[in-house]
């Protein structure tokens, strides 16, 4: 393996939330985030764990679209590198090896 | 809607606290695009307030994690192991950025820690800066290092006797002594000062010339004393204090030159002294120390302070060596008055700081560090509980790679995190009960303990009480962190958080843990007890007399216009006489020595017919009183008459003894009648009564043989005026007052106080201890019996399965109980027996160094004993107990 792909949960879940999101920038991503997880996120830990993914490479961001509503300020749009898309499988395979034969406790009826 | 601008200056923080422009543009955009929807939604109120918390709260986590970014390059890897380009120091900030989280994530149980510890540092820097005060450095000034005492008593002596040089042997000293400066003596001398207000006595010393040079303290105004004023005639000069030139004079810089009467004399203001100095003893008017060629020739009146500077390139063991040498000579040649007087030369702070602290001060910091060591122990066992909790996290961390070593280190830097705040807040702590200890001690006491003045935090205090901290935290993570870093790894992932029992040794060590702590409270409560009931004996206990309800006014009459004894006897009548006439008091007297006064005068005793060896020759108190005395304190007569006006100068010598006396000489006989003689060629003197007798002072419990003579047969310079009350003693200080001016407007009277003020002031000392030592123990037990309490619940808490499994194959819930408690039980006896031992060694300990006033009672260490068990067994039993109601299935379910 060329790389360490071990995903903390944030991350993982940053990740698929980015590849959920059409245009996706911070505010879209963390709202999916709020509305499918269930939990509180803060903007803080967002954009860390933006900052922090693309330091890792596994995402790209490109600047676009200053707005009027955004008082003439651009979005940063995020997309997936191919780097975070091996991170991101990697991590989804492990996770899923191991839930592997408990479906039927995982699996809410 | 677009008009509405965020507020800008959480704007500005957000883009100060991004990492890079593009950054600050986007968070800036997004944020006013979700604050454009708040204020539709809610309100341009609600949406400052949202974006003023986002802002922050966007800003901080920034700023936080500013830090924790890795170099650029470095690959990324899960927090185990340091990658193998970010060095170890790289590592180590990672580690305090972890502990910090779990410090903060384990909030309850860090407050727990810390407050737990916090209480032990204060009551350890508390005792410190006392130790530091009156033990280590009761004097500050230039030069002490090279300043020494010199004494004629016993050096080891305890406590020490500074005033015991003779005249003559320190004037030989000073003539011959190479090896020392300056060498200067002081005497005793508290002087009336009139020609004031109020006239009062003031505490002073009479001093060679060399004096203020010896302490090379410099004048506020004007200049010490000069070699041709020691000589009697040119001697009424005085040097004032700074605080009484402050409090008499309003810090009048004229005052040197002018005259003031000292003791009925005119004495010339020569002087004031620098703020602050008050040596010997609290000294606040210095005279010079003037002798006749006959008085420097004494040698049997020993009882100067003598004081010296080391000379350049001498060391105080050239000294010692040079003294002895010279002693060695004047007990040749003046075997009858030298041949028993032994000779020490000390270091000035040892010489001239109040002995008897030294043990008391002991007993409270002795009694913080228990404390410590019980704070120890219990936070020992909460990391250890804490640690069997976290054994997954650390098992997780070991699989992947990480030393043993650095977890370890990662756990002491978390402690040692806890630390630092305990000791931040032990620090108002301290500061409080320093408060409270200088309120406690009366100023009476405060002028015999040098150093009371320096009882504050210090950076010394602070450094101390940090390193204390630290040796603490070492104390308790260590052993927590070892253990909970050992690598079991296999086991501990099996478990996967299945959990019974901890590992058995894991197990023994809290077992020993919490024993210890039972002990060390045991042995810290039982000394608090003995403490307790000595001060209780000193102050509220029998003493012979009825303490209550009695005016007190102290006065000590000059030696110049008082030597006649027949004027001394005419002042004390004429003060009774207006004393009388006051109608709230019913019985007014004299005595020359006040029981818990603090003085004491003794003789020895020859009886009639009975030959005494030389040796065995004993002291008795000497008392002189007015006949109306025992009524006054309400002293019973036990046989014979008492005292009264026939008893005159004139008349034949007659006293009145007490129960003890007549124990010890006349067992089993009358003693009315029977007679002796207070020195070997003295007069003889008839016993007409006897009396109960009285304690004298609080630190001599034993009641001692006591002879009453008539005050009309022997009038003493310093006495006692004792009032009997209707009501409360204090309204009638004024009248006493008075009473004294009008029979001599010169006559300062010293103190005018209460019966029950003066025990309390001779008790002071004691009481602080008691009460100190009581606060301490408190605190001590309650955390001994927490941390009981929360082990056993702990325990419990693990083997809740287990109990479910046993409650579901039939065990009845007493059974649960006993299993459970049964251990509760087996940690309290263990620690009570250790406990016991320790107890019994300290009371030994305390019978032999607090002068005798504490005695063990096998009674109290029995109660203590079944009071520490029972509640140890309740806080065993209520955990249990709970467990035990819980639903089986409920339990077998629980995780």
């Amino acid at each position: 393996m060329k790389t360490a792909t071990y995903l903390g949960e944030f991350e993982y879940a940053v990740l698929l939330a980015v590849l959920q999101v059409e245009d996706a920038y911070a505010v879209p991503v963390r709202a999916l985030l709020e509305a499918r997880t269930g939990r509180p996120v803060a903007r803080g830990a967002l954009y860390t764990a933006l900052e922090r993914l693309e330091a890792k490479g596994c995402l790209r961001s490109r600047m676009a679209d200053p707005k009027d509503e955004r008082g003439g300020k651009p979005r940063r749009y995020f997309t997936l590198t191919a780097a975070g898309l091996r991170a991101l499988q990697a991590t989804h395979g492990a996770l899923a090896n191991l839930a592997r034969g408990l479906e039927s406790i995982l699996e809410k009826p | 809607m677009t008009s509405h601008r965020p507020p800008h200056l959480a704007e500005r923080f957000v883009a100060a606290t991004a990492s890079d422009d593009e950054w600050s543009d986007s968070i800036v955009g997004d944020l006013r695009e979700e604050y454009a929807v708040m204020i539709d939604r809610h309100g341009a109120w609600s949406a400052r307030t949202w974006y003023w918390r986002h802002a922050l709260a966007i800003g901080l986590r920034a700023i936080t994690v500013r830090g924790k970014r890795r170099p650029a390059g470095g690959g990324w890897v899960s927090g185990a192991d340091p990658s193998p380009r970010s060095g170890w120091w790289a590592g180590l900030g990672r580690d305090c950025r972890y502990a910090v989280r779990s410090v903060v994530r384990r909030a309850g149980t860090s407050a727990v820690i810390v407050v737990t510890l916090a209480l032990a540092l204060a009551s350890n820097s508390t005792s410190l800066a006392i130790v530091d005060a009156l033990v280590l450095r009761p004097f500050r000034f230039e030069g002490l290092e090279r300043m020494l005492v010199v004494v004629s008593s016993d050096p080891q002596q305890f406590p020490l006797d500074r005033s015991s040089v003779a005249p003559a042997d320190f004037r030989d000293w000073r003539r011959d002594a190479r090896t020392v400066q300056w060498l200067s003596a002081a005497e005793w001398w508290d002087a009336n000062l009139s020609g004031i207000e109020n006239p009062e006595q003031v505490a002073g010393y009479r001093v060679t010339a060399d004096f203020f040079t010896a302490i090379a303290s410099p004048m506020t105004l004007g200049r010490s004393f000069t070699a041709d004023e020691e000589v009697p005639g040119s001697h009424r000069r005085a040097v004032l204090g700074h605080a009484l030139w402050q409090r008499l004079y309003a810090s009048d810089p004229t005052v040197v030159g002018r005259t003031i009467r000292l003791d009925g004399e005119p004495y010339e203001v020569v002087g004031v002294a620098a703020p602050g100095f008050s040596l010997p003893d609290g000294a606040a008017i210095w005279a010079p120390l003037a002798k006749s060629v006959e008085g420097w020739n004494e040698r049997k009146r020993a009882d100067l302070t003598v004081v010296g500077r080391l000379a350049d390139g001498a060391t105080l063991a050239d000294v010692r060596a040079e003294l002895r040498a010279l002693a060695d000579r004047q007990r040749e040649a003046y075997p009858e008055t030298n041949r028993a007087r032994l000779n020490g030369v000390l270091d000035f702070t040892t010489g001239m700081s109040d002995a008897s602290a030294g043990p008391f001060v002991a007993t409270i910091q002795a009694a913080s560090l228990l404390l410590l060591s019980i704070a120890c122990a219990n936070i020992a066992n909460l990391l250890l509980a804490v640690g069997a909790e976290r054994a997954q996290e650390f098992a997780l961390r070991l699989a992947l790679g990480a030393g043993r070593g650095r977890l370890a280190l990662q756990l002491l830097i978390e402690a040692s995190i806890v630390s630092a705040i305990a000791i931040v807040v032990a620090t108002p702590l301290t500061w409080g009960a320093l408060e409270l200890s200088h309120r406690s001690i009366p100023p009476s006491v405060v002028r015999f303990v040098p150093g009371m003045q320096y009882m504050a935090i210090s950076p010394t205090v602070f450094a101390m009480t940090a390193a204390f901290g630290a040796l603490a935290t070492l104390a308790f993570a260590l052993l927590p962190a070892w253990h909970a870093t050992r690598p079991q790894l296999a086991d501990t992932l099996r478990q996967a958080g299945r959990s019974t029992t901890a590992p058995r040794q894991r197990h023994w060590l809290r077992h020993v843990l919490a024993a210890g702590q039972v002990a060390m409270t045991l042995a810290l409560l039982f000394g608090t007890v003995l403490m307790l009931s000595a001060v209780g004996r000193a102050v509220d206990g029998p003493v012979g007399f009825d303490k209550e309800n009695l005016l007190i006014g102290r006065v000590v009459l000059p030696q110049r216009p008082y030597a006649e004894p027949e004027r001394r006897r005419q002042f004390m009548e004429s003060v009774l006489a207006r004393l009388q006439a006051i109608p709230a008091v019913t019985v007014a007297a004299v005595t020359s020595n006040l029981p818990y006064g603090g003085a004491n005068t003794g003789r020895e005793l020859f009886p009639e017919g009975i030959d005494v060896p030389p040796a065995d020759v004993r002291a008795v108190d000497y008392r002189r009183v007015t006949p109306a005395f025992f009524d006054a304190l309400r002293i019973p007569l036990v046989g014979g008459r008492a005292l009264n006006e026939g008893d005159a100068s004139g008349s034949r010598a007659v006293a009145v003894v007490s129960r003890t006396l007549v124990e010890r000489y006349w067992p089993d006989e009358d003693p009315v009648g029977r007679r002796f003689k207070l020195a070997r060629d003295g007069a003889w003197i008839t016993v007409v009564g006897v009396v109960g007798d009285v304690v004298q002072d609080w630190f001599q419990q034993r009641r001692r043989p006591t002879v009453y003579r008539p005050v009309a047969q022997d009038p003493p310079f310093a006495h006692a005026f004792v009032a009997r009350t209707v009501g409360d003693p204090a309204s009638l200080a004024g009248d006493l007052r008075r009473a004294v001016r009008a029979s001599d407007p010169d006559q300062p009277i010293l103190a005018v106080e209460s019966m029950e003020d003066v025990v309390e002031d001779r008790t002071a000392g004691l009481v602080f201890i008691a009460r100190s030592l009581a606060v301490v123990s408190a605190i001590a037990l309650t955390l001994a019996i927490i941390g009981l309490y929360s082990l056993i619940a702990f325990t419990i808490s693990r083997r809740t399965q287990e109990l479910g499994v046993r409650m579901a194959l039939g065990a009845t819930r007493w059974q649960v109980v006993r299993l459970t408690t049964g251990q509760g039980c087996r940690i309290t006896v263990a620690g009570l027996l250790l406990g016991l031992a320790g107890a019994f060694a300290l009371g030994r300990l305390m019978e032999s160094t607090l002068f005798g006033i504490v005695s063990i009672s096998l009674w109290q260490l029995a109660a203590l004993t079944a009071g520490i068990a029972s509640v140890a067994l309740l806080a065993s039993y209520l955990p249990a107990r709970r467990t035990a109601r819980v639903d089986p299935m409920i339990a077998l379910r629980s995780e």
